[in-house]
């Protein structure tokens, strides 16, 4: 009893700052484990949380089970892009990469399996990695961002073999290229660049803003997101969210959203955007706005889609951004419930 | 009877049957019997019944024999009789001769028969007498006996009595046979003589008792003297001692201001320990624990510093003595009351029915009734600042509550918006967290309220002062939530566990809410008072300023828009207060909802942003904005300063203001407006942006002075 009071006054002054500090989070990536059945998602106060979705989807899900399984510390800075590959969960921050082992995750207390830094010069900052790309082609790993440069990382032996220099700005996001061994970079300074991987070379560049037709002067020209489909490319950001003909270089479709976008990707024959407001808008290929569904975080930074063959059961959509909360739409149609921090 | 007929004629003239003539014959007996009737009527006038002639004669005849004589007579008569029928019924001459004849045997057999009638019942009378003799011989032996056995009952009763008797000695309790004889003297005990003879011997006995008696009451005469010296010697030391106390008070007196003048307050404290004891037990445990904390502290200092007067902790008693020794001396006086009361309620029940809420008044306020004395608690704090906490004991609720008043050194300039800052209500709301004082932390209570209809204690507290968990607690009162009847019984050690951390809390509050006062006073004029420890935390030049600081009420603060987050995250209680700040710089206006948790400075303010530049950002549209949150309320370490970190709130304003300089210039040109940047950029920055949401460099770096990213 004695012992009680002294405990409490303290306990009063956590319990606000825990609150703050979940009111001020802000989740910047996502990644679905292997098996599909887990999502991981990384804030900015550096930790990682895995959420069991098939435990969330399941008929007899409780409020516990929208919890995170597991919550740790991964990074010092905020955890700004995540990856998978069949047995690693790759995690980027502040100037560094993490691999961790998905089987041993779930697992209190579990260790990094490798940690890597891309050979930077040396600055008075780190730069942070702003996207993470696989190329399972030739099992490699393409890091982006500070340092604007393009790092790509041998997963097999863990060395940095080629650095694609172009970027007068930071990269802010990346997109492979499938058929071709080539991959897209786009960047604060407003262009989306084409690489082909063979040679390490430029191969083509867009300055989006350029384009009378997409460009937004009081929105900067940074480009935020990007995503390919062979030939078609559309890319959002300052300028409006823009589908490309990457051939021939020109905007076939510019999509008629204000808020800037931060999140692009195709999805059979539409496309899903997110960014500031609260929605996640879903668009005909010919600029038709056909849904917007709204979720519970006040801007959104990434989606993720679940499309594990592994896991039918837990094909859904999620969302995270600004909020402590991952929106989980088990159709496109409506958010179904939130996951949280 | 008359005694005397005319028999004489009779007899002879009448000729009656013999069953008839047998008839009369008593009758006739008496007057006349013997054939001599004429002589002998005579004589029985002269003496009358004294004799009969036939009673001589009567002895001499045999009653036997004249049976014989009468069955004889008797068959004569019925021969003659049966003979003069038979005449008769023949009838001739000569028969009437005949007849005459046997009429005179007759007459002659009657005379006969007469005399034996007599003769009967003298011998009768004679048998009658005889008997009657008998019995009267009887009854007097009779009598006799039962005379006799009578004295026989008697005299057995005073036997019995006597050998019943007891004798007052056996009462007395005598020493044992050894005893007496090992100890008495051989002239009392005599044991040749009493050895075999046991009356001997308790008389004996009862001799050396008495003797030992006579011995113990000559001593208790001795001691009852000896007693009686003894109260007189005392009467002489008492009388010694109760002359000696006026002159030790005189001492006493004038010892006073050396005591002062040494700074040793023994007999100030001693009376403070007199009226202590007329103190309730809650706050006598206070009294007593905030004394020894108090003690502790000073010796704690001037075990460390040199020896300082001013006590950082001082401990009085108010309030009226009398009236507290009132309450308890007459017990009995308590029923009465309660009787009186009961009888009171009756009545009034009775007599004003419509004055049912003046009643209830009346209740309520005998329910909340203060013990008279108060335990008033003076806590100094370093810059000479004063907290007074009078704590009260409400008898009936048994709870303590705590009024509360702050004092400063120097006369303060009351800012309007810190107007609640120091007010007794607020200024010591949430010590510990949660504790607001609003309700009563006796579950008991609130059966007590429901029967004189007090909803809760809240209307009440501005006037009985704040019921504070930690107040009960510092009065050992601890009141279990679970089982609201339990008895509740003022505890030492609670309060004593829980005096050093309550006292440290409420320094600290003190001092947080005198700080914030005078931060206070200078943001209403639009400077944020920095203090030069604090300097290294910003640049040293800051464009944006601080232009308004105003308090807001809760509700008015539960409207704004852009503070929604804070309500829904519970962070936004009634409790707390709420400001509104506004910080310019040029055209761009930043308005700042602040909430200010009562444990300020452990629980930060909390800031909400709205920008209004080129429309309006909040943190809903504005990834920058939110940042600009997050660094003020959740990097506020940073921003603490040195320990108390009672300068927070300033540091969070000016950092505030550094976050607008930082933000307005690094916002990206627009290269399609004409004309210069509204706000150039002067801060030295590594990078604009960063990361996938595009913050701005809002950490500052001290010593190199350039601002990078977090």
């Amino acid at each position: 009893m004695e012992r009680a009071v002294p405990l409490a006054v303290p306990l009063g002054q956590a319990e606000v700052f825990q609150a703050l500090q979940r009111l001020h989070m802000t989740i910047f990536s996502q990644s679905v484990s292997p098996c599909g059945k887990f999502l991981a998602a990384g804030n900015n106060y550096g930790q990682i949380a895995i959420f069991s979705l098939s435990a969330a989807l399941s008929s007899e899900a409780k409020e516990e089970s929208k919890k995170p399984v597991v919550t740790f510390q991964a990074h010092d800075g905020p955890v700004y892009s995540m990856v998978s590959t069949d047995r690693h969960l790759l995690s980027a921050g502040d100037g560094e990469v993490k691999a961790w082992l998905w089987v041993e995750m779930l697992k209190k207390g579990c260790k990094e399996l490798w940690c890597r830094q891309p050979p930077y010069r040396t600055s008075l900052e780190v730069p942070e990695i702003n996207a993470l790309l696989l190329v399972p082609k030739e099992n490699s790993l393409i890091l982006a961002g500070g340092d604007c440069q393009l790092h790509t990382m041998d997963l097999e032996t863990g060395t940095f073999t080629r650095v694609l220099r172009g970027h007068t700005d930071y990269i802010h996001c990346l997109a492979l290229r499938e058929r071709s061994p080539e991959v897209l970079s786009g960047g604060e300074d407003g262009a989306v660049r084409l690489w082909d991987l063979r040679t390490a070379k430029e191969v083509q560049t867009i300055e989006v803003y350029k384009h009378e037709e997409c460009s937004r002067p009081h929105n900067g020209r940074w480009i935020g997101c990007l995503a390919t489909d062979s030939d078609w490319m559309v890319c959002g950001g300052g300028p409006a969210l823009t589908l490309w003909h990457l051939r021939s270089s020109t905007p076939t479709t510019i999509f008629p959203m204000r808020a800037p976008q931060k999140h692009v990707t195709f999805y059979q024959d539409l496309i899903l955007s997110a960014g500031q407001g609260r929605c996640v808008n879903q668009w005909q290929l010919s600029g038709e706005l056909k849904a917007q569904v709204p979720g519970s975080s006040p801007g959104l930074l990434s989606l993720s889609l679940n499309q594990q063959p592994a896991a039918p059961e837990c094909k859904v959509l999620t969302a995270a951004g600004n909020s402590c909360r991952v929106d989980v739409f088990t159709n496109l149609g409506y958010r179904a419930f939130s996951l949280s921090f | 009877m008359p005694p005397v007929l005319k028999p004489t004629t009779t007899p002879v003239g009448t000729t009656m049957s013999s069953e008839s003539s047998k008839k009369r014959k008593p009758k006739v007996i008496r007057s006349d019997g013997a054939p001599p009737e004429g002589k002998r009527n005579r004589s029985d006038t002269e003496q009358e019944g004294k004799y009969y002639s036939e009673e001589a004669e009567m002895d001499l005849r045999d009653p036997g024999r004249d049976y014989e004589l009468y069955k004889y007579t008797c068959q004569e008569l019925q021969r003659l009789m049966a003979e003069i029928q038979d005449l008769k019924s023949r009838g001739g001459k000569d028969v009437a001769i005949e007849i005459e004849e046997r009429r005179i045997q007759s007459c002659v057999h009657f005379m006969t028969l007469k005399k034996l009638n007599r003769l009967a019942h003298i011998r009768l009378k004679k048998g009658r007498d005889q008997t009657h003799e008998a019995k009267q011989k009887v009854d007097a032996y009779h009598l006799q006996l039962q005379n006799l056995l009578y004295e026989v009952m008697h005299l057995q009763k005073e036997i019995t009595k006597c050998l019943e008797f007891k004798s007052k000695h056996e009462e007395i309790d005598l020493v044992s046979l050894e005893e007496f004889y090992e100890e008495a003297p051989p002239d009392i005990s005599k044991a040749e003589v009493t050895m075999g003879d046991p009356h001997q011997q308790t008389l004996a006995r009862l001799d050396w008792e008495l003797e030992q008696r006579k011995r113990l009451a000559e001593k208790y005469c001795e001691c009852l003297s000896n007693k009686e010296k003894i109260l007189k010697e005392i009467e002489v030391k008492k009388e010694y001692l109760s002359s000696l106390q006026p002159r030790l008070n005189s001492i006493m007196q004038a010892s006073l201001p050396v005591q002062e003048y040494l700074f040793m307050p023994f007999d100030q404290a001693h009376k403070q320990y007199e009226t202590a004891r007329h103190l309730p037990p809650p706050l006598y445990v206070l009294f007593v624990q905030a004394t020894a904390y108090g003690q502790a502290c000073a010796h704690m200092k001037s075990s460390s510093q040199p020896p300082r007067q001013d006590k950082t902790l001082s401990v009085a008693i108010e309030g009226s003595v009398d009236e507290a020794k009132a309450l308890f001396k007459p017990p009995e006086d308590s029923q009465d009351d309660e009787s009186d009361s009961d009888a009171e309620e009756e009545q009034t029940t009775k007599r004003r029915r419509p004055t049912l809420g003046v009643q209830l008044d009346d209740k309520r306020k005998e329910m909340l009734k203060r013990h008279p004395l108060s335990v008033m608690l003076d806590l100094k704090c370093k810059d000479d600042s004063v907290l007074h906490l009078t704590f009260f004991y409400l008898m009936n609720l048994n709870i303590m509550t705590v009024k509360a008043k702050v004092t400063t050194a120097t006369e303060l300039i009351t800012p309007i918006s810190a107007g609640d800052l120091l007010s007794p209500d607020s200024v010591l709301s949430c010590l510990y967290p949660g504790d607001h004082g609003k309700k009563t932390p006796n579950p008991a209570n609130q059966y007590q309220f429901d029967k004189v209809g007090i909803l809760t204690l809240s209307d009440y507290v501005l006037e009985l002062g704040h019921p504070y968990l930690w107040v009960q607690k510092l009065g050992g009162l601890h009141f279990p939530k679970e089982q609201p009847q339990q008895t509740v019984i003022a505890d030492h050690s609670l309060s004593a566990s829980h005096m050093e951390t309550t006292m440290k809390l409420l320094k600290t509050r003190v001092q947080s809410r005198l700080a914030l006062h005078k931060q206070f006073a200078s943001l209403e004029h639009g400077i944020v008072p920095v203090t030069s420890d604090c300097q290294y935390l910003f640049p040293a030049k800051v464009v944006s300023r601080l232009v308004k600081w105003v308090t807001v009420a809760h509700e008015d603060y539960m409207e704004l828009h852009f503070t929604k987050d804070i309500v829904d995250a519970g962070l936004a209680g009634d409790t707390n207060l709420y400001y509104m700040a506004l910080v310019e710089r040029g055209t761009a206006k930043l308005q700042a909802a602040v909430v200010l948790n009562p444990g300020y400075s452990s629980i930060p303010p909390i800031f909400q942003l709205c920008l209004n530049w080129k429309g309006e950002k909040t943190n809903s549209n504005d990834d920058n904005i939110r940042a600009m949150e997050s660094e003020v309320n959740v990097c506020y370490k940073e921003l603490c300063g040195p320990w108390p970190s009672h300068q927070l709130l300033t540091n969070q304003l000016q950092r505030l203001c550094v976050l607008l300089d930082v933000y307005l210039e690094t916002e990206s040109h627009d290269d399609s407006v004409e004309g210069p940047k509204e706000f150039p950029q002067e801060k030295m920055c590594l990078r604009l942006f960063r990361g996938p949401s595009r913050m701005k460099p809002f950490k500052y770096n001290h010593p190199q002075g350039f601002f990078s990213h977090r």
